[in-house]
């Protein structure tokens, strides 16, 4: 329990690091074809991953989507861009071969001396995934993603040849010569993300760390306490909203909301969607606000269910990351509007706190 | 249009090799050493070549895709962020990922590279490597499965909803919002087989083959001009200012212990004893393209070797019978690659502007 907590953020969309309010980076806005989100952001990305290293930030989340630049292709670049910055790459099971995913992300590793790691996800929502000429049902891309890390694994333990036989791949004698280049991992940190049995199975057994949403401690601490009792790490995804006062937080936070056109459309998104996470998320914020002092459920109805928001004052964020790393959470990945400058607050006002009273305890 | 010239990027760890035996047995073992450097990247080396290669009049290199090293779309990715001009034709097989997750990773590597990028599409390697990536197809089922694969890129690449229902691959309303902000890549087909012909013309830009006599490729070619598709080859050169230097050269490339007959090169009546040499030697398939190196290495290993002047009248017959583009390779890398960009190339210009003159 005395390690320190890690910090993550979300690395902004193409053309987001310029913007200034919430209601510009809707989804709404960056799934429209003309979208800069389509774009690589090369100089938005290398301001913003040099600011993350400055704040103290350990790694980028790169998101993954038919409407966004490939993750992996930009933890290359964004990569041999910076020195310390990690990059967690989202991808998804069904889109290449096993063997072929560890020879790429290991050569990522190649490229920036270990500073990759990878956040599977077992599949979007079924018109996408038939974009992409997959056509499973949300439990079998669970059973199918069970196989793909378990591949995965074998490759990273590097035996004399990999072989597996399974319902979804099979491989025979198959060998990736580029190992995983880490000064002290011989394989990737494996974030699994998602709220059904089938994912959490899935992080349990194939994971180092489970990536859920944000909820009250109270509701998490059950959860977190079985993860860790199987050696997986609790990372949760959240956004916040920090000021210099508790009223100047709550008043920046409500100010982020839209439009009543973007909440119609938002809300189809998430309707359409069939990851049990968003709905649970949806009625939580259509039933109550603030979860408790600090976390506001009512950006979700507007931005989808990872905007689920700590907001306060520096010392009531402080105090609320350590309630949770009080119940065994280990790592956040976060976001916030201004991208930048919320990002830029929260390394100037609430981690140094942080670490203060880490080191006090 | 002026002859294309393009080299292979080396394997990591090769530019530093001494010798060209060295770079030669180097490249060798990267394909059977689990522990060979060629599995790991090698930025300073390949940094290095790129800037060689731009200096020396180089369009693109081309980077392999093989189990031994690392992945060349992300190599790509890594050395256009560095390079100014130098172009990538990264090879990849249609075996290891759906279509539309291709695209979305040739189009990011695009962006990242503002266009300087090709496709070297390969149906298949050896079936043990193919079963070790998880693909169980034969060889006609490969350039089958490839021929839809391109298909599908190439929708994409026309934008819009993209639906594809064939029998390797299904697509349902696909969309991929990462444009590669330029026109579509060029294609380079490679193989010899007929599959590999047809594929070249219905789905590619570029067929690319190993070097063989020009007469022997001009059927070939011509048919494939015919059909719109050029033709592209694969060569290792040696260049050295006499040709008995450059035989001299090649002959120190053969793994140790092997005896040829060019050995019978005498210091003394040279000319004489060469073309003898030449003659009781069945590997010259042209007094200036030898595969003698093919019975060692592969098939890969043909090589033109002489002096600036026949290399470069090489080239012209090429260019002659309808080949546009050359993939190079030299040993070592860096000392031939400068060798070919300061006598060989302005060679080439010259005799093709004289062409001009006289057309």
């Amino acid at each position: 329990m005395n390690d320190a907590l890690r910090f993550h953020w979300m690395m902004p969309k193409g053309g987001e690091v310029g913007m200034r309010t919430a209601q510009e980076t809707s989804r709404v806005a960056t799934r429209k074809a003309e979208s800069p989100a389509a774009i690589p952001d090369i100089e938005g990305w290398t301001r913003f991953a040099r600011s993350a290293e400055a704040a103290g930030i350990e790694s980028v989340l790169l998101s993954f989507s038919r409407y966004e630049p490939d993750t992996i292709l930009i933890a290359c670049a964004m990569g041999r861009a910076t020195t310390k910055l990690k990059f967690i790459v989202a991808y998804r099971s069904g889109l290449m071969q096993p063997a072929t995913f560890v020879q790429q992300i290991n050569t990522v590793s190649a490229l920036t001396n270990g500073r990759v790691a990878v956040n599977i996800v077992a599949g979007s929502s079924n018109e996408e995934q038939r974009g992409y000429g997959d056509y499973l049902e949300h439990d079998e891309r669970y059973a199918r993603a069970d196989e793909f890390l378990g591949i995965c694994h074998d490759f990273w333990r590097d035996g004399d040849g990999v072989n597996f036989d399974g319902n979804y791949y099979r491989v025979e004698n198959g060998q990736i010569n580029t190992p995983f280049v880490d000064p002290s991992r011989n394989a990737p940190e494996i974030y699994v993300s998602g709220h059904s049995d089938a994912a959490e199975r899935l992080a349990f057994s194939k994971a180092s760390a489970w990536l859920r949403l944000i909820d009250t401690p109270e509701k998490l601490a059950p959860l977190v306490a079985k993860m860790r009792a199987g050696g997986i790490e609790s990372c949760l995804r959240l956004c916040v909203v920090c000021r210099p006062t508790h009223d100047e937080a709550v008043a920046a936070a409500k100010a982020l909301r839209p439009s009543e056109a973007i909440e119609k459309e938002e809300r189809a998104i998430l309707q359409a969607s069939d990851s049990k996470g968003l709905k649970d998320a949806l009625s939580a914020a259509d039933d109550i606000g603030w979860l408790d002092r600090n976390l506001w459920a009512g950006l979700v109805p507007y931005y989808g269910s990872s905007a689920m928001t700590l907001v306060g004052s520096p010392e009531e964020l402080c105090d609320a990351f350590l309630a949770y790393k009080n119940i065994g959470v280990t790592q956040f990945i976060i976001a916030g509007w201004p991208k930048l400058e919320e990002m830029m607050i929260f390394g100037r006002d609430v981690l140094p706190r942080i670490r203060q009273m880490e080191d006090q305890s | 249009m002026d002859l294309r010239f393009h080299w292979m990027l080396p394997k990591p760890g090769e530019v530093a090799m001494p010798t060209a035996l060295d770079a030669v047995r180097f490249r060798c073992e990267s394909m059977t050493s689990r522990t060979s450097p060629a599995r790991l990247t090698d930025m300073d080396g390949w940094l290095t070549f790129a800037k060689h290669a731009e200096e020396a009049g180089i369009d693109s290199s081309l980077i392999a895709l093989t189990r031994h090293e690392p992945d060349p779309l992300l190599v790509a990715c890594a050395l256009a962020q560095e390079t100014e001009k130098l172009k990538f034709i990264v090879a990849y097989r249609s075996g290891l990922m759906q279509p539309a997750t291709f695209v979305q990773q040739f189009n990011t590597l695009s962006r990242f590279a503002d266009g300087r990028v090709a496709l070297n599409l390969v149906a298949g390697s050896s079936t043990a490597e193919q079963h070790g990536y998880g693909d169980f197809l034969s060889h006609d089922e490969r350039y089958a499965r490839a021929e839809e694969f391109l298909a599908v890129c190439h929708a994409f690449w026309r934008g819009n909803d993209v639906d594809f229902d064939g029998r390797y691959y299904q697509v349902e309303r696909g969309r991929i919002h990462t444009t590669l902000g330029g026109p579509a890549p060029e294609i380079y087909i490679s193989g010899h087989s007929e599959q590999s012909e047809e594929l070249a013309v219905s789905q590619g830009t570029t067929w690319l083959r190993v070097a063989d006599a020009p007469e022997k490729l001009q059927p070939s070619v011509g048919r494939m001009r015919a059909r719109g598709t050029a033709v592209c080859l694969s060569v290792c050169i040696i260049c050295r200012p006499t040709r008995d230097e450059a035989i001299r050269h090649a002959q120190s490339m053969l793994p140790a212990g092997t005896t040829s007959n060019l050995t019978a090169v005498k210091d003394d009546s040279r000319m004489y004893a060469e073309s003898a040499a030449i003659e009781r030697d069945a590997y010259f398939l042209k007094p200036w393209l030898w595969a003698g190196l093919a019975p060692h290495y592969g098939p890969v290993w043909t090589t033109l070797v002489g002096t600036p002047d026949d290399v470069a009248e090489a080239f012209i017959e090429y260019k002659r019978i309808g080949v546009s583009e050359f993939i190079l390779s030299g040993w070592p890398e860096i000392a031939e690659l400068d060798l070919f960009g300061r006598e060989v190339l302005p060679r080439v210009r010259e005799r093709e502007s004289r062409m001009r003159g006289v057309a």
